[in-house]
């Protein structure tokens, strides 16, 4: 399978890769480049992977709306399919960027686990 | 699959503009057929979509901090930035022509009245000038096209040519009838008189009358046919030029960053109207004569106004982030010096 050639909203050339500029949908593409860092996947079978290792379900707005944004940027891309129900699936950029993301929130979590450790003492 | 649920899907993908449902419709529609499915009412899901759906419309306008491609988010924000000036500029015309006539007939009595209409004249002149000066690119491809034979703008310059044709032919019916005419002299004159009476005519829908259906109901028919078609005028002159606007092949850089610096200008003026306005109405009852008292339907000018110049400025914001994005125009090797 191979990219499909249907034009992105925006071209993710040159632009920054990051989830910085995705405001409050950072956290549903964090979610969805972590579901497609296992391979492709179309929008159901995102939400029901997201719900099964995340707990979270995404509406089907905010799913797309995110899918979107990432695609405009070149994070992702979209695999020809005959199929209705377009997969999905990670580039270069998109890893990179998940990277830099959950690295960025095991930072957070560490610092929160060990402030915690100290004053709270360990559960 | 049931019928309700397919005529639900259809209901829910209207929430979106025509650009993304051509790109996402179909997958989008297998989802939320899913979705529907496992879960058949749920009022969540309707939030959602309506947010994202409304969400996506003002990013297809250029009006969200989403940015599309360059070109496209110039384009988008060029398109929206027409539309808003338009709102603004006829209901800023509706006020300037109230003003116009008071200032025929008495000074305005208030230093405050006067600079504020002096102000909004000014920035209507610049608006109108920006608008002139945009127009010659536009019409400069519209020729292009028609030499082309191409028919994609056969439509939306149909549309604005009949709209302004509408609006040039009524209000020249109408404009006799401008309260101003008969007024005291050329110094009198803070607008050319044929400007303002075209300006009232064409705003005459503009009107507290609306709330005094008893008084409406001595207004000669004709008269009365008019105030209710001339706005559809207006909506159709700003729809046509939306649609000239997004259709227009903007390749080139240089058109594309002059016509965003017009649109830069012209919502500086609108600005500087709303500013002059805003003191005005807040000048209420200092100045004399009653043209120059504002009343509700001024108030409700002035919300319409900043409203469409909220607007304008979004995309104009879109705008200028969609010419940071644009890459440099080429620029000639320059001479090495050889070291």
């Amino acid at each position: 399978m191979g990219p499909v050639t249907d034009a992105p909203r925006s071209t993710g050339a040159g632009r920054d890769a990051s989830l910085g500029t995705f405001g409050r949908y950072a956290g549903p593409a964090t979610l969805i480049l972590s579901s497609l860092a296992e391979g492709p996947k179309h929008g159901y079978a995102l939400t029901k992977d997201v719900e099964q290792f995340a707990g979270v379900r995404l509406a089907p707005g905010t799913l797309y709306e995110a899918l979107s944004r990432l695609e405009g940027q070149g994070l992702i891309e979209a695999v020809a399919s005959t199929d209705r129900r377009r997969p999905y699936q990670l580039t270069a950029a998109g890893a990179q960027a998940l990277r830099e993301q959950l690295a960025r929130e095991r930072r957070v979590a560490d610092v929160g686990l060990r402030r915690l450790a100290k004053g709270w003492g360990s559960a | 699959m049931t019928a309700v649920a397919d005529r639900e899907v259809r209901r829910l993908l209207r929430w979106y503009p025509r650009s993304w449902r051509v790109r996402y419709g179909e997958e989008f529609a297998e989802l939320l057929r899913a979705d529907i499915d496992e879960r058949p009412a749920d009022l969540r899901r309707t939030a959602d979509v309506i947010r994202n759906g409304l969400l996506a419309r003002l990013t297809a306008a250029g009006l969200s901090g989403h940015e599309l491609a360059p070109e496209e988010q110039i384009r988008a924000g060029l398109a929206t930035a027409a539309c808003a000036l338009i709102v603004f500029a006829a209901f800023g015309m509706a006020m300037l022509a109230q003003l116009a006539t008071g200032w025929q007939r008495a000074s305005a009595g208030s230093a405050t009245t006067a600079a504020g209409t002096v102000g909004m004249a000014a920035a209507v002149t610049i608006l109108g000038a920006a608008g002139l000066a945009a127009a010659v690119p536009v019409c400069w491809q519209l020729a292009a096209a028609a030499r082309r034979r191409d028919r994609r703008f056969a439509v939306p310059v149909s549309l604005v040519l009949g709209c302004a044709a509408l609006l040039i032919i009524g209000t020249r019916h109408f404009q006799n009838a401008w309260p101003g005419t008969g007024g005291m002299g050329p110094e009198h004159h803070l607008v050319p008189g044929g400007l303002a009476a075209f300006g009232w005519a064409s705003t005459l829908s503009v009107s507290s009358y609306w709330a005094h259906p008893a008084l409406l109901g001595r207004f000669p028919a004709a008269e009365l046919a008019w105030m209710a078609l001339s706005p559809a005028g207006w909506i159709g002159l700003g729809t046509g030029l939306v649609m000239v606007t997004r259709r227009l092949d903007l390749a080139s850089s240089q058109v594309l960053r002059y016509l965003s610096h017009l649109a830069a200008l012209a919502t500086a003026a609108a600005a500087l109207f709303l500013a002059c306005a805003s003191a005005w109405l807040l000048d209420h009852g200092a100045a004399s004569g009653e043209a120059f008292r504002p009343g509700l339907v001024d108030a409700g000018e002035l919300v319409a106004m900043a409203l469409s110049l909220i607007a304008a400025v979004r995309a104009a914001s879109g705008i200028w982030h969609g010419l940071l994005a644009l890459p440099s125009p080429r620029r000639r090797p320059s001479a090495q010096i050889p070291l």
